[in-house]
């Protein structure tokens, strides 16, 4: 059992190589890549049953015992979100995999993306299974490493200079985050996690303050924490729309996962953290009435993942149990209805010509499928019942009004708020795209450009994959109630801690 | 209850894919669902009547404390009256009103489907959440249905505003349940009313929120312009949504809630302030208008107003007058907006101004109306009378002060709808001089069937008031009686009600006939405290604050947003590290005297590469910078780190020399002479200097000996059998590290290629090649 947990990491690494290779084989490379992607999300159920059951699934790499050697753990809350994120990478790859054969044909491979995206795929999951502050490090190398090609492949000048924009900022936490490993590894001797969390104890509180604080900036711009967050609408419109969902579905949530992970683990905040919950408050609305000002439809989704960014924080900011389980529900629904609303967005714009929402028109009427294929993502966006993102808005009112205090109420309240104005922005959609007079299709501004295509044609692989993560979507719901139950034992967990660390140090840390 | 709730949903998800074949009479296929609903409340009537419920639950997630609490009492037994018995009218009288071939008959069908369910839903709802859930659902159908395709600005603009209000109502009542919900210790609604939580700050704020919520959805002022906006969806839509049914779902709320809180402070008081002046408003308006249908909608705020009153006042009698007020407003209502919309689709308008003779060419239809009509007037014997009798019993009751003064607003209320009843007459019906006569086709059996049932029932349970006595009284009975229970009754001799009634309905005939006059007087009240002009503001307003906030930050800039992001690095953690860190007590400046010089050199590079002009010079003077590192590595005794970190350097510099002899030897990009350089001084200079306290604070900081680098020393020569740790570390301990990392050099090259190659790449087909077909023009490209 133990050694399934590197398997997620290792088989899309493997795979990575062998796809590069099979470069000239186009339905090879595409049929390994679905299957890696498969096993990885079955290899996600087992680990959360085991997980689940009997407690983190540790591998020690190397046979090296913590903290010599690097750990992998699969508890309940990394095997939960590394099964949501490779059911989203399974349906983004079936998505472009049908987009390329619509608009290359069948027989034609493309040398970068597939090898790419396995790439990228196993960053994910490494980012969720390792224990270990240096190779949590080495992960997000993997996967900016991966998502720098995936932004700027097949691309034109302006792009290019979008890419650069996304590339220095995402170096430069690279750089941070290194340097504040160097000052952990200073201050404690480690980079277990599991290893930190007993040692930072008894460092002086400025020192443990000053290094949680750190970890918030570092990880705050990886998930688009306003005001970290600016890159963000800048760069991943630029992308073509299954790039850009799989970034908007994962990379920031990885982000947050790095945050609830290490600021539950590693410190202890004992009470419901009055600066983290200022900063999501923050970008709570700094994001959403960025979305409002739009017109450009790929930007308005950019700062509605911004806004979004914040309930999570909101939950982590809490530091109870109920908030936590918020927070981790609505990456669960933020992963699958981000990634959704992006393919459905690439949809729309092969059929118009354009990403401008003034430029669309009289969709509803053209095609009805598509309106309904946005129409519940968006309404489960705006946290519309019944669909996920109410439920897991309201756990995290629900832990809002639980905690009680002065500023958790302010940020319930603005919980609440950017619900509304999330819900303001997706009309504006509906009217300028869906509703009026039906306009002609825009031509293609520069073919060379994969970003907007406006052939006007989609395939049926393509609507079925986005009806695919539509109907996951709405699965969420349908099983909120295992999930809610699942993501509360998994809350307790971050919260106790201990089961971690004795599976990770041993019985004798405890 | 759940399965009645749930068939009409899937009958809406059915209707559009099998009313290809329906058509029209897709209408009256989503009726048999309502119907049967209809049946089963009216099964259950004996047991609810006698005091019993009927309850059922189904969990979805309890630990959020979801769960679908249904529960069938008196209240909920009313609404489905309004609910089921309207929706079965309706939809029967669609299947006349709409075209046959109208494409959208399939959309209307299944959104009236879906609102009948959710409407159902929502007043059978015993728990909190259960009944947001449905009441969004509500929000959601409404919208749809009045937007229709939204082609017109129109259709647009009032389904936009519609949304917008009742959702910022609706979110706000979430908001306001889940605090009551907090402080009562439970979702369930029957629970809460039986042991309500203590009053309290906590608790006065959650009813204004959840009053805000029933506020915004039953139109009260000042957010009531959407429900008159709101009619520009089809006429069955506007007579079932927006007049029987979902715009009485906040004073259903209000009632339901109301026995537990009818004497919190801010409940009655909020509630009569907003319902007396709702009453007003919307009646004085209803005079300015010449669309009949508009006229109905401002009516139907006033009325909203009342019940909002009755429901809220927490008296016996009062409660009875609510009960019986709220069917009636569901039956005259639905009945003139039915009529309205024969008016419309036979004669081709609605406009009184150009309406005139319909009383002499339909009869029958005018019967129907003036039923409905007089019944809103409060005339006897119909059943609206018997409402607003009680409804002054009620306030008289009492005698206090304050539910006098709520008492003359209802009176005068009560006149202005006397008037707008008289001028809806008038306007529909009568013969106005130099206006030409309409003609119109007669309207068929299908159309006058649903117009003139709740016209009879407004007609029978008025003329026997006893019908609908027990269900008033068990409505009523939350609220203790006096020692002589009032009773619906149209004679209770000559007492002061009566005389108020026949004060309403002259000053109502005298408002009608001094029409012109009053409405003149109306043009005093100042632009802004108009509600329309107060919401398109607002939303012009956030539109505005979304591009300033927007504009201002979002400046596309790089330099900026890393300037923020250092900025934010040097005050939030740096402020940590400054205020709560501590330095080393003993510091020593170096370990040996060459380490200065190397420094020197080391921060001198640095410095310089800021200011380097040229690229080869920044190259060389970051190897410096590189080598001088490598270099305090060789000092502190680490000649394998030196040992890489001269190879990584070497490598770099080579790698570099070979790049920039393909571009320009100056940086290209020009140094702005506007923006001045010291903000970016100042920030670096921060950052690194932050970086360089936090060194030594978190160095000094250590407590514990440094475990795994004593484990790397200590298992390195057997474990690993390397005498060499770094090599060790790389290849051995943390192994997974460096897979990892030649995986990103992997990724990079592969990246490189990529962009090198992108100039060299396959395009993808032009339209004339397309056309031509042979897709191997685009052969595998290496």
């Amino acid at each position: 059992m133990t050694m399934l947990v590197a398997l997620p990491i290792l088989l899309p690494l493997l795979a990575a190589g062998l796809s590069l290779v099979l470069g000239r084989f186009a339905t090879l490379q595409r049929l390994l890549g679905v299957v890696v992607f498969t096993a990885n999300a079955v290899l996600a159920v087992v680990l959360l049953a085991e997980a689940d059951k009997s407690g983190p699934v540790v591998l020690q790499l190397g046979g090296w015992d913590a903290p010599v050697g690097i750990t992998l753990v699969a508890d309940r809350l990394s095997a939960l979100l590394m099964l949501i994120s490779m059911v989203v990478m399974l349906a983004v790859l079936v998505y472009s995999i049908g987009q390329r054969i619509t608009d290359y044909g069948r027989s034609t491979s493309s040398t970068a993306f597939h090898p790419m995206y396995l790439v990228l795929g196993a960053g994910v999951s490494m980012a969720y299974l390792t224990g270990d502050l240096f190779n949590l490090f080495v992960a997000f190398e993997i996967m900016l490493g991966a998502s720098y090609v995936l932004i700027t492949r097949r691309t034109t000048a302006t792009r290019v200079r979008a890419g650069m924009t996304y590339t220095i900022v995402s170096l430069t936490s690279s750089l941070l985050f290194i340097t504040m490993i160097a000052l952990v590894y200073a201050a404690t001797g480690t980079v277990n996690l599991a290893d930190l969390s007993g040692k930072v104890e008894a460092l002086p509180v400025g020192v443990q303050s000053a290094m949680a604080l750190m970890m918030i900036v570092v990880f705050g711009i990886k998930s688009a924490m306003v005001p970290l967050h600016f890159w963000l609408p800048d760069s991943y419109p630029t992308a073509p729309a299954p790039v850009t969902a799989v970034f908007a579905g994962l990379l920031t949530k990885v982000g947050v996962y790095a945050l609830i992970r290490t600021q539950t683990l590693v410190f202890d905040h004992g009470e419901s953290w009055t600066l983290l919950l200022w900063f999501s408050v923050i970008t709570m609305i700094i994001g959403a009435l960025g979305a409002i000002a739009q017109n450009d439809l790929n930007r308005l989704l950019s700062f509605l993942l911004v806004s979004h960014i914040g309930y999570m924080l909101f939950g982590l900011a809490l530091y109870d149990v109920t908030g936590l389980a918020g927070a981790i529900l609505y990456v669960v629904h933020h992963i699958t209805v981000q990634a959704t609303l992006f393919l459905v967005s690439g949809l729309l714009t092969r059929h118009t010509g354009t990403v401008a929402l003034r430029g669309m028109g009289g969709l509803a009427k053209l095609y009805p499928a598509i309106a309904l294929l946005f129409a519940i993502p968006a309404l489960n966006l705006a946290g519309i019942p019944p669909f996920s993102g109410f439920v897991a808005k309201l756990a995290l009112l629900e832990a809002g009004a639980e905690v009680g205090t002065t500023m958790a109420y302010v940020a319930t309240g603005a919980a609440v708020l950017t619900s509304f104005l999330t819900l303001y922005a997706m009309a504006k959609v509906w009217v300028f795209a869906f509703w009026g007079k039906s306009k002609p299709p825009h031509p293609d501004p520069d073919p060379t450009d994969e970003l907007i295509i406006g052939t006007g044609s989609t395939s049926r692989t393509m609507v079925s994959a986005t009806s695919a993560l539509v109907v996951f979507g709405v699965l969420i719901a349908v099983f909120a109630g295992p999930l809610s139950e699942i993501s509360t034992r998994a809350a307790t967990d971050l919260l106790d801690g201990g089961p971690y660390r004795t599976a990770v140090l041993g019985e004798e840390a405890e | 209850m759940l399965l009645l709730v749930t068939a009409h949903l899937v009958l809406a998800a059915l209707l559009p894919t099998v009313s290809r074949w329906l058509g029209r009479w897709a209408f009256a296929v989503g009726a048999i669902l309502p119907a049967v609903s209809l049946g089963w409340a009216l099964t259950s009537l004996t047991e609810v009547l006698a005091g019993g419920t009927v309850d059922e639950s189904v969990a979805w997630a309890p630990v959020l404390g979801l769960t679908f609490t249904l529960r069938l009492d008196i209240l909920s037994l009313l609404m489905i009256f309004l609910v089921s018995g309207v929706g079965v009218l309706i939809l029967c009288y669609c299947v006349y009103y709409f075209k046959p071939d109208a494409q959208s008959n399939s959309r209307t069908s299944a959104l009236l489907v879906a609102f009948a369910g959710a409407m159902l839903g929502l007043v059978l709802a015993d728990d909190l959440f259960t009944l947001y859930i449905f009441w969004e659902l509500t929000t959601v159908c409404s919208f749809l249905l009045v937007g229709q395709d939204g082609n017109t600005k129109q259709q647009r603009r009032s389904s936009i505003q519609a949304l917008l209000v009742t959702v910022l109502g609706g979110l706000s009542m979430l908001l306001g349940f889940v605090l009551l919900g907090e402080q009562a210790g439970t979702y369930r609604i029957s629970e809460i009313v039986a042991s309500p939580p203590a009053a309290g700050a906590l608790t006065s704020t959650a009813l204004v929120l959840i009053l805000l919520g029933a506020f915004t959805k039953s139109a009260q002022v000042p957010f009531h312009t959407w429900l008159p906006g709101a009619m520009v969806a089809p006429t069955p839509v506007s007579a079932y949504l927006h007049a029987a049914s979902m715009v009485k779902a906040g004073v259903y709320l209000v009632a339901r809630l109301s026995p537990a809180f009818s004497d919190h402070t801010p409940w009655w008081p909020l509630i009569a302030t907003l319902g007396i002046w709702t009453m007003l408003i919307g009646g004085y308006r209803a005079l300015f208008e010449r669309d009949l249908k508009t006229l109905l909608a401002y009516g139907t705020v006033s009325q909203l107003g009342f019940l909002m009153v009755l429901m809220g006042a927490g008296s016996h009698t009062v409660a009875m007058a609510g009960a019986t007020m709220l069917i009636a407003h569901g039956l005259f209502k639905s009945t003139l907006f039915l009529v309205v919309g024969i008016i419309d689709h036979q004669a081709g308008t609605r406009n009184i101004d150009e309406l005139s003779g319909i009383r002499r060419r339909f009869p029958v239809l005018t019967v129907i109306g003036a039923i409905g009509a007089l019944s809103m007037a409060g005339i006897p014997p119909l059943f609206g009378f018997l409402g607003k009798e009680a409804a002054f019993e009620g306030f008289l009751e009492s005698g206090t002060t304050g539910d006098l003064v709520v008492l003359v607003g209802l009176v005068l209320g009560s006149a202005l709808t006397a008037a707008y009843s008289f001028r809806f007459l008038w306007g529909a019906f009568g013969t106005k001089p130099g206006v030409e006569d309409s003609s119109a086709p007669k309207p068929s059996l299908g159309l006058m069937v649903p117009a003139a049932v709740p016209a009879a029932l407004t007609l029978l349970l008025g003329v026997v008031a006893s019908l609908f006595n027990a269900l008033a009284t068990t409505y009523a009975e939350p609220y203790p009686a006096g020692d002589h229970p009032y009773y619906l009754a149209l004679w209770h001799g000559f007492s002061l009600p009566l005389l108020l009634s026949a004060v309403v309905v002259a000053s109502g005939v005298g408002l009608h006939l001094a029409r012109d006059r009053v409405v003149r007087l109306g043009g005093w009240l100042p632009d802004f405290l108009q509600a329309q002009p107060g919401y398109e503001r607002t939303v012009a307003g956030l539109d505005t604050v979304s591009y300033a906030v927007t504009g201002r930050f979002q400046a596309g800039s790089l330099p900026t947003y890393l300037a923020i992001i250092l900025l934010t690095f040097v005050l939030v953690p740096g402020s940590a590290v400054l205020t709560g860190g501590s330095m080393p007590e003993e510091l020593r400046l170096w370990d040996s005297a060459v380490q200065v010089p190397v420094a020197i050199l080391v921060l001198t590079a640095a410095i310089a590469v800021t200011m380097a002009k040229r690229r080869m010079t920044a190259v060389i003077l970051t190897g410096v910078v590189g080598y001088g590192i490598g270099a305090f590595f060789v000092l502190d005794g680490g000649p394998d780190l030196a040992l890489a970190q001269f190879l990584v350097e070497t490598l770099t510099l080579v790698a570099f020399v070979f790049v920039l002899r393909r571009l320009p030897s100056r940086f290209t990009q020009v140094e702005s002479t506007r923006s001045p350089r010291w903000p970016k001084v100042a920030v670096s200079v921060a950052a690194g200097a932050l970086v360089a306290v936090s060194a030594l604070v978190f160095s000094g900081a250590r407590q514990a000996p440094p475990e795994a680098s004593e484990g790397f020393v200590e298992a390195a020569p057997e474990g690993a059998h390397a005498n060499n740790v770094v090599n060790a570390i790389l290849v051995d301990f943390r192994a997974f590290d460096t897979v990892g990392e030649i995986s990103v050099l992997a990724v990079a090259a592969t990246g490189v290629a990529s962009l090198i190659l992108a100039t060299r790449r396959a395009r993808r087909p032009s339209a004339a090649e397309e056309t031509e077909g042979p897709r191997k023009s685009r052969e595998v490209r290496k």
